[in-house]
């Protein structure tokens, strides 16, 4: 039987600063052997921790093609994630996992894919983006719709300029407070749906953000006629072992570590209003 | 099946003899009278055991505990490197469980087994042997015969690897002896290895037994209409009202939840001085305002009817939906326990009453 409690070191080869308190870590793990057999699928998340200061689950960013190491980009939000975000290269990480289920992309064959992200609600997107982009045959039109408080806040901003020149993609920006420099579209991600032609009818939507986004953004795809089984939606809680067995994450009669995080609409529509959150 | 006997100035000795091969727990009369399971300890076993119970109530603190205790150690770390703690599996007795508390064990033992394995709570428990003694005077604030799950256990018809019905001996109350009921090929191993201290029992000490277990059964006067409730659970037929009612009088201190038998929930936490720490877990309530609080101050269950509402229908609805059994045993902890006198049995009687009513409970006079 395995100890699923145990972490694995990793060492922080570099990091990618995103903005002021958001950073992008890559990391391979110490064990050559576990780097090169260690495998996972977009929207899946680790438990990261430091000795000595805590756990907390993120989701990994970069996409599984990318083989023998893993990125994750980590918003100072509590003790944890400040640590981490005072760390350098060289440092270790302590990681396991992945747990979760993923962002399915077979279902989308030929479809149109839509990814709408709030702040940071892109890193788990942008794993199944870059997935998405390594089998760019397969699919139709490619959206990306992705609003962050500020412009500097706005993450992987040289990514989204190599995003914005790709064949047949659309790259939507907008942000809640402009600086002097912004020349985009000012607003919560929504009001991006004046910009574009947004058609459920052949399309697929992928969904990360902050609660109060993904309601406002649910019911703009519903009028948009995407169905509820179309819109897969990667939902944030409090996972403490990632494993279903410490309670922190249920909704309903479900673990979002274990069941989700991802889940289609209809499924969320499910989940009884009073532990919905969204 | 044949039934045996166990002599009630045996026992003692059973349970020296039987710790010598297993790690023997038994509920057991602290220095301040109250009831805990206790493992046997390694010398002074005879004047231990004059503090044995079997006759009286259950322990408070549920056996969960034995597998699964309030505060357990992960993992040692030093300079960055990482010592496994996983406790060794040992073969457990566990004697002198009552019969909800042995639904309560084979429960948890399947939440830990299933989907991702825990190997902290199961190394502790996989071999183990549940001798159950049936309630002859049971608590005031248990309800077994309304979640049908005692005071007594039925008997299997025949025997398997896995115990059926949840024991593997049960013993019945008879005088001076105890009736012992057999529920499994590992209970018939027992009673073969220790055959000294059983014999078989004679017809009339059989129709003595059912005579016992019919006034244990009667002794239970808290009825609910249990069935009545879980189905208006699950046909969401609870109104929000119903949760804020209770919420008025809870002052969410967790205590029912810390000794109910079939709560699993656990925070993880890192504890550190100089170099070295260790990584470890503790139980955790979900009517707690943190429980569910995210890093960024997100909580998706922020007021407190509902997390009235999770703690009720985790047990009754959830429970219910996801493994066929309901996650509330009857054992009627919650209830002795709580300061401000709210257990799952008056909500269990309120929502089976009716559904729209709005719930009063005004507790118990």
């Amino acid at each position: 039987m395995k100890n699923e409690y145990l972490p694995y070191p990793a060492r922080i080869k570099s990091i990618q600063r995103e903005s002021f308190d958001t950073r992008t870590f890559k990391v391979v793990f110490v064990d050559e052997k576990l780097a090169k057999s260690f495998n996972y699928k977009p929207g899946q998340f680790m438990e990261i921790s430091l000795l000595g200061i805590g756990e907390s689950p993120i989701s990994i960013t970069s996409s599984p093609s990318g083989k023998g190491y893993l990125e994750f980009t980590i918003r100072t939000m509590g003790k944890l994630t400040r640590a981490i975000n005072q760390l350098n290269a060289g440092a270790i990480l302590y990681l396991r996992g992945p747990y979760g289920n993923s962002f399915p992309l077979e279902e989308a064959r030929t479809k149109n894919l839509y990814f709408i992200a709030g702040g940071i609600g892109l890193p788990p997107l942008r794993s199944v983006i870059n997935s998405a982009f390594d089998h760019r045959v397969n699919f139709g039109k490619v959206k990306i719709l992705y609003g962050a408080k500020s412009p500097d806040e706005l993450c992987f901003k040289e990514e989204l300029k190599v995003w914005q020149n790709l064949t047949n993609t659309e790259l939507l920006l907008t942000v809640d407070v402009p600086d002097k420099d912004w020349k985009g579209n000012v607003g919560v991600v929504t009001t991006l749906w004046d910009k574009t032609d947004m058609d459920g009818n052949r399309g697929i939507a992928y969904v990360c953000g902050p609660p109060i986004m993904i309601k406002f953004v649910v019911q703009k795809l519903l009028k948009s006629q995407f169905k509820e089984r179309n819109i897969y939606i990667s939902l944030e809680r409090y996972m403490k072992c990632g494993l279903g067995k410490c309670g922190h994450c249920n909704i309903g009669g479900k673990f979002v570590c274990t069941d989700g995080p991802v889940f289609t609409y209809q499924q969320i529509k499910q989940f009884p209003d009073k532990e919905r959150a969204i | 099946m044949k039934d045996f006997l166990l002599k009630k100035d045996k026992i003692k000795n059973l349970l020296i003899s039987a710790s010598e091969e297993w790690d023997t727990f038994v509920p057991w009369k602290d220095l301040g009278e109250d009831l805990q399971f206790v493992k046997l300890p390694g010398a002074g076993k005879e004047d231990f055991l004059n503090k044995l119970s079997l006759e009286y109530g259950s322990p408070l603190i549920p056996p969960k505990t034995i597998a699964f205790p309030q505060l357990e150690l992960l993992f040692e770390f030093e300079e960055g490197k990482i010592k496994e703690k996983v406790p060794p599996p040992t073969k457990k007795l566990l004697f002198g469980l009552r019969a909800c508390d042995v639904k309560a064990i084979l429960f948890v033992d399947d939440f830990f087994r299933r989907n991702f394995e825990d190997i902290y709570y199961l190394n502790r428990t996989m071999d183990k042997l549940l001798v159950l003694v049936g309630c002859k005077t049971p608590p005031r604030d248990c309800f077994c015969t309304s979640t049908k799950t005692g005071p007594f256990l039925p008997v299997p018809r025949s025997l398997g690897e896995v115990r059926k019905e949840g024991f593997d001996l049960q013993l019945v109350d008879i005088g001076d002896s105890y009736l012992v009921e057999i529920g499994s090929e590992k209970g018939k191993e027992f009673i073969e290895s220790y055959k000294s201290f059983f014999e078989v029992a004679s017809k009339k000490e059989v129709e003595l037994s059912k005579d016992a277990k019919k006034r244990a059964e009667e002794a239970i006067t808290l009825k609910v209409d249990f069935e009545k409730a879980v189905k208006n659970f699950c046909e969401d037929k609870v109104s929000r009202k119903v949760y804020e009612k209770i919420a008025e009088r809870c002052i969410y201190c967790g205590g029912c939840l810390y000794v109910c038998p079939t709560c699993t929930c656990f925070n993880v936490f890192d504890g550190k001085k100089g170099k070295r720490g260790e990584r470890s877990r503790n139980w955790d309530a979900c009517v707690f305002e943190g429980y569910t609080r995210e890093a960024s101050g997100h909580n998706p269950r922020p007021e407190k009817w509902q997390r009235t509402s999770r703690r009720y229908e985790h047990k009754l609805k959830y429970d219910y939906l996801t493994t066929g059994m309901s996650g509330c045993v009857g054992c009627g902890r919650c209830l002795a326990t709580c300061p401000v006198n709210i257990g799952i049995s008056q909500v269990i009687e309120e929502v089976a009453k009716n559904e729209k009513r709005i719930s009063s409970l005004s507790g118990k006079d």
